[in-house]
């Protein structure tokens, strides 16, 4: 086992002893799930050059050894995937999957694995600041006195997703493949602690659901601030994925320039969905209300209908309900998923629908609308314009956020306080 | 592709532009209101009662000075999107880091302890007892931690920091100064050889421009995500900031030179004899008008400089910062605001009433001292091009970068040469 920072400044000897330089850093190559050592870099005569790890005997906290005497000042090519230790990853920030925050890098441990130097751990614990200091060993004295340990704190490479600007001389698409598995709740929390660089870096590895996952969680102004400083084309197919409610809010928000430029480059049919969206005034039925949802005509049987369910895949918060619309798009009928499951089959819905479905209408007030969805006991509630013809649905988390005090933004700086995202509704 | 016609309702692109304004009209402004905390209000009434309008061409060469450092401070959160303790430590290591924190550390410790004072000098005035008043004080630390609704109470400071402001400006007119002194003081330095003018010089400096100012604009544009594009808006935000910190500052001295200097009154030892000096010339209100606005400034100090320091050690050992962890999970982080706390509470109780003046004004000398160790790191980080990218400083920030530094250092040296010689003269 070596800490970098035992290896980093020790000399450099050459096969016979002769020393010829300090040990500057180690270069090691990602991608495996502990990155193998494959090169050293060594500082002679107030410059540094590359070695490459066969040429290199031993590494231990007291120096190198090199296998030859001669130094083979051969042009080292830094491939892609390969990083510097102490250049690109000590004191940096990572984000510690498992934990989820952004932690710093205080030191990095190695260790032989299969008969190599492999990248095993990241130290974010007080010993390895304190050994960085200087005082490790003052400190554990210090502390077995008083019959205290001294906290360590390791995460195996395996959790370690390096931001990306940490990578600053290599140009490496860290693929954040943990990241993406994590639920999106926290995963916006993560975000939320990043800079605005490293920020743009994860969001453009994460695919378009996952990324509209995770924005859909952040507080409004983050969510504007990640959108602006995307590449347009792909805030246009991120925005796609977001609930079309979710999505006119936040566009609503843009900047004028890029509203336009992204709204551009969104599918016709999904930006006009938006678009009309935002014709609605915000605390109206109109401005809550989500296009999604799922419309049937009375003809159906009930079998058809769950078929059809399967074919949609609604959301969650949508499919609770089953709305009957006539040839014009007028409702006339709903049905809950329950009554769909334990009516016959070959039912027709026109048989067992409720037909005077409760509604409200496109410009009824928040207020309104959740008085509605309290009084009918409903998990959405249709919305529909002056001809009668349905538009959209409120669910009932966005119905009940009127009743919620309004929380505080994120107008303020983290200085006082991450607002996590859970804070938001 | 041609982009589809929007219908857009008024109400969204009024909120987008004052969101917009707001967002970046903030951290200079609030930076300076903030360096008017305790420390400065009793500093600049001290340099005014002890030497008049002397002091004012001091003001103006350290806006000058606050301008730019803020400026850089500013510009390395636009261009990094981190904050100063983060970026030392990844760019110099831990060492110089530690080294950084712990002098910030200490500036800050002094500041605190000034805001303390502040808190007990303006309640002593309505006949509170220290311990009574450092309560009080610890107490406003720990709600402004534990309720979170900080962002609203530190508007609120800052309006009854311009409220007093205005206080100061009309008790300044109402001195009946002599405003072709002060003018040409404004301009023309007066350089006087005794070691207290130089403590006073240095002091004004120090409460001016702060360690932890710097660490505080940083990551305040930082956290609050601003970019490059944000540049012109953030430069103006400083000045405006630095302009209105010294505007204000020239007007408690103005308003303590014209009320009690030119009375013959030299010698202060607590703020009641200040508030009962300008008496005369603003009626019996103004004890009552300079205690609450000393209070309210030693609360805006008390609200931004524990917070500050504790976040930027924080940052640099990537501990859990901010008021949204509970208590376990940033042990270090409210473990520093605790102990920042306790020690100035016990601080004030061992520190006679009379002394509490001398403790604020003090409080900024350190500051001052241990200032240049922090720019230069600025200085440095800011000139770096592969950091700074198209924001680095060009040749001519870089000058008066320096320059400001080297002055500072230039001064503070001063002070502790004269300040030796007057030991060896005594």
């Amino acid at each position: 086992m070596l800490y970098l920072s035992q290896a980093i400044g020790r000399p450099v000897r050459d096969k016979l002893g002769e020393p010829i330089g300090t040990v500057a850093d180690l270069i090691v190559a990602i991608g495996d799930r502990y990155p193998p050592v494959t090169g050293i870099v060594v500082k002679t005569n107030g410059r540094e050059i590359f070695l490459h790890w066969q040429s290199v005997s031993s590494l231990d906290a007291t120096g190198a050894t090199l296998q030859t005497t001669a130094i083979d000042i051969s042009k080292f090519h830094q491939r892609p995937n390969e990083i510097r230790l102490k250049l690109d990853l000590m004191d940096r920030q990572i984000v510690d999957i498992d934990g989820r925050k952004v932690v710093r890098v205080n030191d990095l441990r190695l260790d032989e694995v299969e008969g190599a130097l492999h990248l095993v751990a990241v130290d974010v614990g007080a010993s390895g600041l304190l050994r960085r200091l200087g005082v490790e060993g003052p400190w554990r004295v210090l502390a077995r006195g008083l019959h205290r340990g001294v906290p360590e704190r390791y995460i195996d490479w395996e959790d370690v997703d390096p931001v990306e600007r940490t990578i600053a001389s290599v140009k490496l698409r860290v693929p954040h493949k943990g990241l993406a598995e994590l639920h999106p709740a926290d995963l916006a929390t993560i975000i939320d602690q990043l800079s605005r660089n490293d920020r743009v870096g994860v969001i453009a590895s994460l695919d378009d659901e996952a990324a509209a996952d995770a924005i859909g969680e952040m507080e409004p102004e983050t969510q504007v601030d990640i959108l602006e400083d995307l590449e347009p084309g792909r805030a246009a197919d991120i925005l796609e994925e977001m609930d079309p409610d979710e999505a006119a809010d936040l566009v609503a928000d843009l900047s004028e320039e890029s509203r336009e430029e992204i709204l551009g480059l969104m599918e016709r049919d999904e930006a006009e969905e938006v678009q009309e969206l935002m014709t609605y005034a915000e605390d109206t039925a109109g401005g809550i209300m989500t296009t999604e949802f799922v419309a049937v005509p009375a003809e159906l049987t009930a079998a058809q209908t769950i078929d059809r369910l399967r074919e949609l895949e609604p959301n969650a918060e949508t499919i609770y309900y089953v709305y009957v619309t006539d040839a014009a798009g007028r409702l006339v009928g709903v049905l809950s998923l329950r009554d769909l499951i334990v009516a016959k089959p070959d039912k027709p819905l026109s048989t067992f629908m409720y037909a005077e479905p409760v509604a409200v209408k496109t410009d009824a007030s928040q207020e309104d609308v959740t008085e509605v969805v309290a009084r009918y006991n409903l998990l959405a509630v249709p919305v529909v314009d002056e001809g009668g013809i349905l538009c959209g649905i409120v669910t009932v988390d966005d119905a009940i956020d009127t009743l919620l005090p309004h929380p505080s933004r994120l107008r303020m700086p983290r200085i006082f306080g991450r607002t996590s995202s859970g804070s938001e509704r | 592709m041609k982009a589809p016609v929007l219908n857009m309702t008024p109400r969204t692109v009024s909120r987008v532009r004052m969101a917009a304004i707001l967002g970046i009209l903030g951290p200079g402004l609030v930076s300076g209101f903030a360096d008017n905390d305790a420390g400065g209000i009793s500093t600049y009434s001290v340099a005014g009662v002890k030497f008049g309008y002397d002091l004012l061409w001091v003001l103006l060469a350290s806006q000058i000075v606050l301008f730019f450092t803020q400026e850089v401070g500013a510009r390395l959160g636009l261009a990094t999107g981190q904050g100063l303790a983060g970026l030392v430590r990844e760019r110099y290591g831990v060492r110089w880091a530690a080294f950084m924190i712990s002098t910030m550390l200490i500036a800050n410790i002094g500041s605190i302890v000034a805001e303390f004072a502040g808190c007990s000098a303006a309640l002593g005035l309505f006949g509170w007892p220290n311990w009574a008043s450092a309560l009080l004080a610890a107490t406003v630390v720990v709600l402004l931690l534990t309720r979170g609704s900080y962002s609203k109470v530190q508007y609120l400071f800052v309006a009854v920091g311009i409220g007093v402001s205005l206080a100061y400006f009309v008790s300044a007119l109402l001195a009946h100064p002599d405003w072709g002194q002060a003018g040409s003081a404004l301009i023309v330095p007066r350089l006087a050889s005794s070691p207290a003018y130089w403590v006073a010089v240095v002091a004004t400096v120090g409460t001016t421009i702060t360690p932890w100012g710097q660490a505080f604009i940083q990551s305040y544009v930082a956290d609050k995500r601003l970019g490059p594009e944000d540049l012109v808006g953030e430069r103006l935000d400083v000045g405006l900031g630095a302009l209105l910190t010294n505007l204000i500052a020239g007007f408690i001295v103005v308003a303590c030179a014209a009320g009690l200097w030119a009375t013959g009154q030299h010698n202060v030892t607590d703020v009641a004899t200040i508030a009962r000096g300008l008496e005369p010339l603003a009626g019996p209100a103004t004890t009552v008008l300079f205690a609450v606005g000393l209070l309210a400034a030693s609360f805006l100090g008390l609200g931004v400089v524990p917070l500050t320091s504790a976040y930027a050690a924080c940052e640099a050992f990537g501990w859990e910062t901010g008021v949204d962890w509970r208590w376990r999970e940033a042990p270090a982080f409210y473990g520093l605001m605790v102990f920042f706390v306790a020690f100035a509470a016990m601080f004030i109780l061992i520190v006679p009433s009379n002394a509490l003046i001398q403790v604020m004004f003090s409080a900024q000398v350190v500051n001052c001292l241990l200032l240049p160790f922090v720019l230069v790191f600025v200085m440095r980080l800011s000139a770096d091009k592969q950091l700074m990218g198209p924001l680095v400083s060009g040749r001519i920030l870089q000058a008066i970068g320096w320059a400001g530094t080297a002055l500072l250092v230039v001064l503070s040296m001063t002070l502790v040469v004269t300040s030796v010689a007057g030991i060896g003269a005594a």
